[in-house]
């Protein structure tokens, strides 16, 4: 039976369209109480004093919660992935605005909210620092000690370290770059910014907690119920077991839901109130609770007269908040591949996981890599203009290649790099004539490429349990957010055990009956937990043929495994159960930050886009926006294509309007009115490749796909409006009024003048 | 969050609705469309103590064309509007301004009378209204009154409305024959408040215009006529140099600020683009092309 590869529509579609789907937000308990969050209104103080007073004299007030409450159940309340640098309600200091100072409770939401109204703090205001790069100035210190959470095995070597804003600094040295930049004819360097954003998830962030006699039960909307199950138990120094976290459908996470958001605080509240407790969050709140890093990255290149990238530099500053989250990972991770998709055999990088005042940054759909494309490829186009290079040319004649060194050092294997490229060029007409337009309206188009590679070393567990009549359900810790990795998963077991896709169960995340999983994130589960569930599968296969042998039946039976079942339990009885473990081979980088096997595969995606400007205006609009991606072979192509113009949609707003605008370190704009996410009619023609190509070691062929559409989008946009109206934008988001600004500069009377 | 506790009274008619206002003494807000209300509400920026619905009282909702004039009741929804065939032949520039208020879910609520009343200094209606010389008739217990929509604006958000006041009818003149219109809008997204907007007329005769109308909004904390550009126009065709010096008095008629989505600048800057292609656009109109 053919079930790998086929178009096939979401298992859930039905119960989603239907509104019968489960989510956490839809959980009602007896007895639950709602928690309300009474948050800072200062950047970075002291805390003096909390009134909590009057809010517990409201009628209806059951009661009001403090750091200092928090700290007789739990003596040392700090959690967090990278380091354990968060509190579950802020303690001695508050280090951004928005951050969770006390908690009222009540069995009414809306009582509950007016009790944070009646809430009062005193902070003695300590100066506070928001930019990336000026927090390496150790004047203002957002943490004073750090420690190390020792959790995750690529974070191992997070030092403890004081005086010093500095989470992680990552540094790759590969050749002599310096004395690579000495020989170039031509050295380029450019600095560009991203902006802060937000993941603007449909279902805000929700958690539930249920104090059972012998253990704890969260229910909640994320992304890595394994994690919070480990970390609520250390929270507790508690084993493993006495904690289970229940994960129903999730309404988008694109990395905001990863680790612990509400669910230490959900924990602590119902373990000190002895009833459920549940915290949903509104859109507002979002705001302050993870975005994506704002970054600064500054790129040196040195290229010969032929355009021959010899030497590249990279410095990057990520701006990770007040809260490290997993931003030493985004730090790290994505300096790996700072340079680019390039053969290039002189390469530094130096990336810096900053803390300052902010809102906390984390993952968001590609772990730091859209801001690392923005500048590599913006820089790439800019270089190619300099020496007077097709910028298509110029790419093709740097890029990287399999069997090639990538800067880490790792060989690339199973990248489709130049196949994406050329799928992009074609579809882009790149050699036939364009129409530049005329006048007022110009039009230009530009093209981005890019690679990624994914998290490791991380583990994936799944479990197959194939019952007496022959029926299959499927146990995974993946969280199926929309990406539709259930359906994904079941065309897997389809096409191990025979059986059509939708005749399997798949049993969400439940830590008491669902293994261990890394977490859905980084385009990780796909490869890692398909991997897994393939394994399992096989392995369910063998017992049931083992199973036939031992009822008596011949070698190659095709006897349903119903018959298999009744032959050798005598009735409808028993199971099969299999299992698999998945742990892809891992190099850490050495004291160079190279590694022989830093990566499992590659992701490779790009864009191309075409564009029309405004000159008077500057308003910008695309005409067209093609996503390529190598997806390995496609095990859904239909769910993999939504999953390439989502990811367009998603960075076309990081890329156009999306930015949240801080004012003394409060955010000016945390409301959909004004933190603009584009709409239905704000969004171009997408066209989405795939490109199919074989991960040998991917399951049937295939690799994750989550994030590669979000690669090229911003760089191919700037580079395209520079094709039209040879101006260049530096820092995202590229607003009209930017351009603008960069055309009447260029002409020699800026915009003030008027 | 959810609005604080009120009262709620659905009238079922104008008496009754100006009735309940009057004894609330301050305290009460109309409701109509409440795409606007609901959020202010909801943000706790207002605290009623009671909320008078108009959406029942019948004959309220209505686009009726006399001799001179069209009048329009002030329930009438933005959709219908949008869509009316009488407004498309008389007064098209409000058709074309419809499509940029909001989405079409919005705009299947939201009333003129709410828009008007409401305010918004970004918002199209009160820049329409201003351009097209209407008139208001507001009513209350002690009886009607009739205002200028050019008097009737006076502050981002506030109007010449007494709290006991209902707006009940906006008055639009038809324009005269051989008149051409513009209107050019730059907003952040689709269906967003206008981050500078310019609606313009044109009406001429024997090659030289006649009568010129210029009217902006997103440009500071009321919709404005550009009376002295408008001036400029008078006895002369179109042609860029004029044009030019037209927009160069319609940047210096207006007190932009800066704000999340664009600088004070920028917006000046585009009063001027705006206008030149408004009243290119009407010019064209007025000489019949579409
Ligand atoms: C997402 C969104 C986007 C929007 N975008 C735009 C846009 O681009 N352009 C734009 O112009 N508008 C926009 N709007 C506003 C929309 O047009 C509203 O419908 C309009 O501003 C108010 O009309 P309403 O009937 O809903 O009034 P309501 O919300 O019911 O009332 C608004 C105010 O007017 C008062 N009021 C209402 N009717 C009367 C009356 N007859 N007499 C006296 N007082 C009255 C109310 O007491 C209240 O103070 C947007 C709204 C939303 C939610």
């Amino acid at each position: 039976m053919n079930q790998v590869g086929r178009d096939f529509p979401r298992l859930e579609v039905r119960a989603k369209v239907t509104g019968r789907a489960e989510y956490t937000h839809h959980l009602r308990l007896p007895g639950m109480l709602y928690g309300k969050v009474f948050r800072s209104t200062v950047p970075h103080g002291r805390i003096l004093h909390i009134d909590t007073e009057a809010a517990r004299k409201l009628p209806g007030v059951h009661r009001v919660i403090t750091g200092e409450d928090i700290k007789k159940l739990i003596p040392e309340p700090y959690y967090g992935p990278a380091f354990h640098d968060q509190p579950i309600l802020a303690l001695e200091k508050v280090r951004h605005v928005g951050e969770p100072v006390a908690v009222v409770l009540a069995s009414d939401p809306h009582v509950a909210e007016q009790g944070v109204q009646l809430i009062s703090a005193e902070y003695e205001e300590l100066p506070a620092v928001y930019d990336e790069v000026q927090a390496m100035k150790p004047d203002i210190l957002v943490h004073e000690v750090l420690k190390p959470a020792g959790t995750f095995a690529d974070l191992k070597h997070l030092k403890d370290r004081g005086g010093t804003n500095v989470a992680l600094d990552y540094h790759l040295r590969r050749g002599d770059v310096d004395g690579a930049l000495a020989k170039a004819d031509h050295v380029i360097e450019h600095t560009f910014k991203t902006q802060q954003c937000l993941h603007v998830a449909f279902e805000p962030f929700v958690s539930v907690a249920d104090p059972g006699d012998s253990k704890l039960t969260i229910y909640t909307a994320n992304q890595s119920p394994s994690f919070v199950r480990i970390e609520i138990a250390r929270l507790f120094g508690w084993p493993e077991n006495r904690v289970r976290v229940k994960v129903p459908y999730v309404g988008g996470g694109f990395g905001g839901k990863l680790y612990i958001k509400l669910e230490a605080l959900v924990a602590a509240l119902a373990m000190l109130v002895r009833r459920p407790v549940k915290i949903a969050l509104t859109m507002e709140e979002q705001f302050y609770v993870i975005t994506k890093h704002p970054t600064t990255f500054r790129i040196k290149s040195g290229v010969t007269k032929d355009g021959r990238i010899i030497a590249r530099s990279c410095e990057v500053h990520w701006n990770g908040g007040a809260y490290a989250d997993i931003g030493p990972r985004v730090a790290q991770k994505s300096g790996f591949t700072a340079a680019g998709p390039y053969d290039i055999d002189n390469v530094s990088v130096d990336s810096y996981e900053m803390y300052t005042n902010r809102t906390p940054a984390g993952a968001l759909r590609c772990f730091g890599i859209p801001q690392l494309v923005w500048a590599y490829e913006s820089h790439t186009d800019l270089i190619a203009r300099e020496i007077g290079m097709d910028p298509v040319e110029f790419r093709h004649k740097n890029l990287l290649r399999n069997g090639r060194p990538q800067a880490s050092g790792t060989i690339l294997k199973d990248a489709a790099i130049p196949e994406v490229f050329q799928a992009l060029v074609k579809r882009m007409n790149w050699d036939a004539p364009f129409d530049r337009g005329a006048g007022i309206l110009r039009r230009g188009r530009g093209i981005a490429i890019a690679l990624k590679a994914v998290i490791s070393p991380t583990t994936s567990v799944a479990v197959i349990n194939i019952s007496a009549d022959g029926s299959i359900t499927l146990f995974t810790g993946s969280v199926d957010m929309g990406q539709g990795s259930d359906t994904a998963y079941a065309l897997i077991v389809g096409e191990v055990l025979g059986v059509p896709a939708e005749d399997v169960r798949v049993v969400h995340s439940d830590t008491d009956v669902t293994p261990y999983d890394m977490g859905t994130l980084g385009s990780r589960s796909f490869y890692h937990m398909g991997n897994a569930v393939r394994l399992a599968a096989e392995d369910a296969r063998g017992k049931l043929r083992a199973l036939a042998t031992e009822a008596g039946l011949p070698e190659g039976t095709n006897y349903p495994p119903v018959e298999i079942f009744k032959k050798r339990y005598g009735m409808q009885a028993g199971n099969v159960i299999g299992t698999a473990t998945f742990l892809p081979t891992y190099s850490p980088p050495d004291a160079q930050g190279l590694s022989s096997n830093v990566t499992p595969f590659w992701m490779v995606g790009g864009a191309g886009a075409e564009v029309e400007v405004d000159t008077e205006t500057g308003h910008v609009r695309v005409l067209r926006l093609v996503n390529a991606a190598d997806c390995g072979k496609p095990i859904n192509p239909a769910v993999a294509r939504t999953q390439l113009s989502g990811a367009a949609i998603m960075q076309l707003g990081f890329t156009l309007s999306e930015a949240m605008h801080l004012d003394g370190g409060q955010v000016t704009n945390a409301s959909l009115a004004d933190y603009k996410i584009p709409g239905m009619a704000d969004i171009p023609p997408i066209e989405c490749e795939l490109v199919t190509a074989e991960q040998h070691n991917g399951p049937f062929g295939a690799k994750g796909l989550g994030e590669s559409g979000t690669f090229g989008v911003s760089p191919a946009i700037a580079n395209a409006i520079h094709d039209a109206v040879g101006v260049r934008i530096m820092e995202l988001p590229i607003t009209a009024e930017a351009v603008l600004r960069a055309l009447r500069a260029k002409e020699g009377r800026p915009l003030d003048d008027e | 969050m959810k609005p604080p506790v009120f009262d709620y009274i659905a009238a079922t008619s104008t008496d009754m609705a100006v009735a309940a206002l009057a004894a609330a003494g301050g305290e009460a807000k109309i409701i109509a469309g409440g795409q606007s209300l609901m959020p202010m509400l909801s943000f706790r920026l207002l605290r009623p103590s009671l909320l008078v619905d108009i959406n029942r009282i019948p004959g309220l909702a209505y686009i009726e064309e006399a001799d001179t004039c069209l009048r329009i009741g002030a329930l009438t929804r933005h959709f219908q509007i949008e869509t009316s065939p009488v407004i498309a032949r008389h007064l098209p520039v409000l058709s074309a301004a419809m499509t940029h208020v909001a989405h079409l879910a919005i705009r299947n609520r939201g009333t003129i009378g709410g828009s008007l009343s409401h305010g918004d200094p970004a918002a199209e209606l009160p820049m329409i209204a201003v351009l097209l010389d209407a008139t208001l008739h507001i009513e209350s217990v002690s009886g009607q009154r009739a205002v200028r929509a050019q008097d009737f604006f006076l502050d981002a958000l506030t109007v010449d409305l007494d709290s006991a006041e209902v707006l009940a009818e906006i008055i639009l003149p038809k324009l005269p024959p051989n008149t051409g219109w513009g209107f050019e809008e730059i907003a952040r997204r689709h269906g967003d408040f206008a981050i500078a907007a310019v609606a313009a007329t044109l009406t001429v005769s024997d090659g030289s215009i006649r009568q010129a109308r210029i009217a902006l909004t997103g440009v500071g904390p009321t919709p404005v006529r550009a009376a002295a550009a408008e001036t400029l126009l008078i006895g002369h065709a179109l042609e860029n140099k004029l044009v030019e010096s037209v927009a160069r008095a319609v940047r210096a008629a207006i007190a932009p600020e800066d704000d999340l989505h664009a600088s004070a600048d920028y917006r000046r800057h585009l009063a001027g683009v705006l206008t030149d292609r408004a009243l290119h656009a009407a010019w064209r109109r007025a000489q019949g092309e579409p």
